[in-house]
């Protein structure tokens, strides 16, 4: 066979099992050969004659000898991924796709507005605005999730807050005593900040009905079609454009996406579902 | 054009030489139908030339229902006998799809390259062929290695490309002077059966209306013409050019490469739950936006290629056709 078999994963060790929320937890990964992906890019993940599914990396694409995936319980394998421990392995096909296009947000601000778990890829992209933050102007990260436990990556915030140019402005559905900032759906945190709209891109990432909701508001508050970038989530198998299950209209949304702008999806079926 | 004219005792003797060093499929009756079977010594003189569609499609040489895509068997080269041209057509779409300048999919590739296509002649149809509605032709254009006419007794070879050429040298049979084309009388014979084609399907909507009369269509449509439908999947996988598989894992970082069909609840599925191919009749309906506008979008290539196996098979007793031509109608 001359061609590398697109099929095949590659086996990745996992080193550690960091516990993020009830729901989430985050596998650091050291795969056996090197492995790199652009910010916004997925893999697919393999549990050894099990099953497999997609996720984008929620750590840095400048760290080639290591990569850290974030997963959400919410089916039969990440079930059982969550019972998996450091020492076992996992398979990795990828990187698949079109992940973000860093370099078009330069001597921009960048807003992202992120829900739940999809603060995993938002992560990675953050890592990455991080590396070329002299290029860019502001970077600003909305971050919704359901209630305080369910925040992910405290630490992370932490980290982010203390970090010049960026903003982190956080919000729950439902708070508690301990919970300081605001209450209410990721979108209300979108009337305190200020931004500079015609110099800005925003970038959308959580579950759909939080998708469809941002991405309103952001139209609402002027931003172009164009500058709102969507990482869009469908069933997928193979993650190669063959399979046909992520078809949305006349987009495999593993090979054409899974980030779009809005102008390029809007017209499409089922976007939101 | 080199035509080589065999007699029936002749093409019986290349049939057998080339049994004797490769697996061989060919259309044999089988019960009610004909389908690609195995050739062997014993049962190739039943091999059926010129008749209805295979059951089965070409695709399930290149793509087979279930195939283990990591640990790749050693590939040996085949023979596929008496190949109509709706599923030669097909061919544009599926090697697009799985021989693309991003990803080549490695056992559809090898595949392909280890099969040898005899295309046919079809002078015998169905009433449910339509392949001349989007300018397919019931004879060989392109897509194969050999084409093939049985005509009046005789069995006319015409190589395709270098690989079906060499593929006949290599045979040790004379094959005698070949000539430069196609007696007139074969010509006639392959003009007539477009013209009953033709006149067969005059009232089924070219693409290009089929395409605006889906647009147009409105969701009433597709849940009276879903009544019926059980979600069997059989149309898509009779279908020439349906392509959708799901990959299920063995152990050791093993995959098994199985067909699958957007037609069964649960394909669009995604882990929360939310599913946009939810209601039967929307999965209905998305195998006809598939096949007359998001392929043709994709790949400019029609995904529908004529042969009728759907209407065929289908338990619910839906008749693409007729779905098509409603819908036009109400465009």
């Amino acid at each position: 066979m001359q061609e590398k078999n697109i099929y095949k994963p590659l086996k990745a060790k996992i080193v550690e099992v960091i516990d993020e929320s009830p729901m989430i937890k985050t596998f650091v990964l050291v795969p056996e050969e090197e492995f790199s992906f652009k910010t916004g890019q997925f893999i697919e993940l393999t549990v050894d004659g099990l099953g497999e599914a997609p996720f984008t990396p929620s750590s840095s694409p400048l760290v080639s000898d290591q990569l850290e995936v974030t997963i959400m319980k919410a089916g039969y394998i990440t079930e059982i991924m969550h019972k998996m421990k450091p020492g076992e392995y996992m398979g990795i096909r990828g990187p698949y796709g079109r992940g973000y296009p860093v370099e078009d947000y330069y001597d921009k601000e960048v807003l992202i507005l992120g829900g739940g778990c999809g603060f995993a890829p938002i992560r990675s992209l953050l890592y990455n605005l991080k590396a070329v933050s002299d290029k860019l102007r502001k970077v600003t990260f909305c971050y919704g999730s359901k209630t305080p436990v369910d925040c992910i990556y405290k630490p992370y915030i932490s980290e982010l807050r203390a970090t010049p140019k960026f903003e982190v402005y956080r919000s729950v559905d439902k708070g508690d005593e301990s919970w300081t900032e605001k209450v209410g759906v990721v979108t209300v945190l979108l009337d305190d900040v200020e931004l500079d709209i015609p110099n800005s891109v925003a970038v959308v990432c959580g579950p759909p009905i939080m998708m469809k909701f941002g991405t309103f508001k952001l139209l609402e508050m002027g931003y172009p079609e164009d500058k709102i970038y969507l990482s869009m989530e469908k069933n997928m198998s193979c993650g190669l454009g063959k399979c046909g299950h992520c078809a949305m209209g006349d987009y495999f949304v593993c090979k054409d996406g899974p980030v779009f702008t809005y102008n390029e999806i809007k017209n499409h079926p089922h976007i939101w579902m | 054009m080199k035509v080589y004219v065999l007699s029936q005792k002749k093409w019986i003797d290349l049939l057998n030489e080339i049994i004797a060093h490769c697996q061989v499929y060919a259309p044999l009756k089988k019960e009610n139908s004909v389908d690609f079977i195995k050739v062997t010594a014993e049962n190739s003189d039943t091999i059926y030339y010129d008749g209805n569609t295979p059951v089965t499609p070409l695709k399930a040489f290149f793509t087979p229902v279930k195939e283990n895509v990591v640990n790749l068997k050693e590939p040996q080269q085949r023979v596929v006998i008496g190949v109509p041209n709706c599923d030669l057509a097909a061919l544009d779409l599926m090697d697009n799809i799985y021989i693309n300048e991003d990803y080549i999919d490695p056992c559809y590739k090898q595949n392909r390259e280890r099969t040898i296509i005899f295309g046919k002649d079809c002078f015998q149809y169905k009433d449910t062929c339509h392949c001349t509605v989007y300018g397919i032709k019931p004879f060989i254009e392109k897509n194969c290695d050999i084409a093939m006419s049985v005509f009046e007794e005789n069995f006319y070879l015409i190589p395709m490309n270098e690989r079906g050429e060499e593929f006949l040298k290599k045979q040790k049979i004379d094959f005698g002077d070949p000539k430069d084309s196609l007696p007139e009388k074969l010509r006639e014979q392959r003009d007539k059966v477009v013209d009953k084609l033709q006149e067969q399907n005059r009232e089924l909507p070219d693409e290009k209306e089929t395409r605006k009369g889906i647009e147009k269509s409105e969701e009433k449509l597709w849940k009276d013409y879903a009544a019926t439908c059980v979600s069997c999947g059989a149309c898509s996988f009779i279908c020439p050019t349906c392509h959708c598989f799901l990959l299920i894992d063995r152990d050791n970082f093993e995959k098994v490469k199985n067909w699958d069909v957007c037609q069964f609840p649960g394909f669009a599925r995604v882990a929360a739950g939310e599913d946009p191919l939810k209601p039967l009749h929307e999965r209905f309906k998305y195998r006809y936006l598939c096949k007359y506008i998001y392929k043709p979008d994709m790949f400019k290539a029609i995904a529908c290629t004529g042969c009728g196996r759907c209407i065929d098979t289908c338990i619910g007793k839906i008749d693409k056709n007729e779905v098509i031509k409603e819908a036009c109608k109400q465009g």
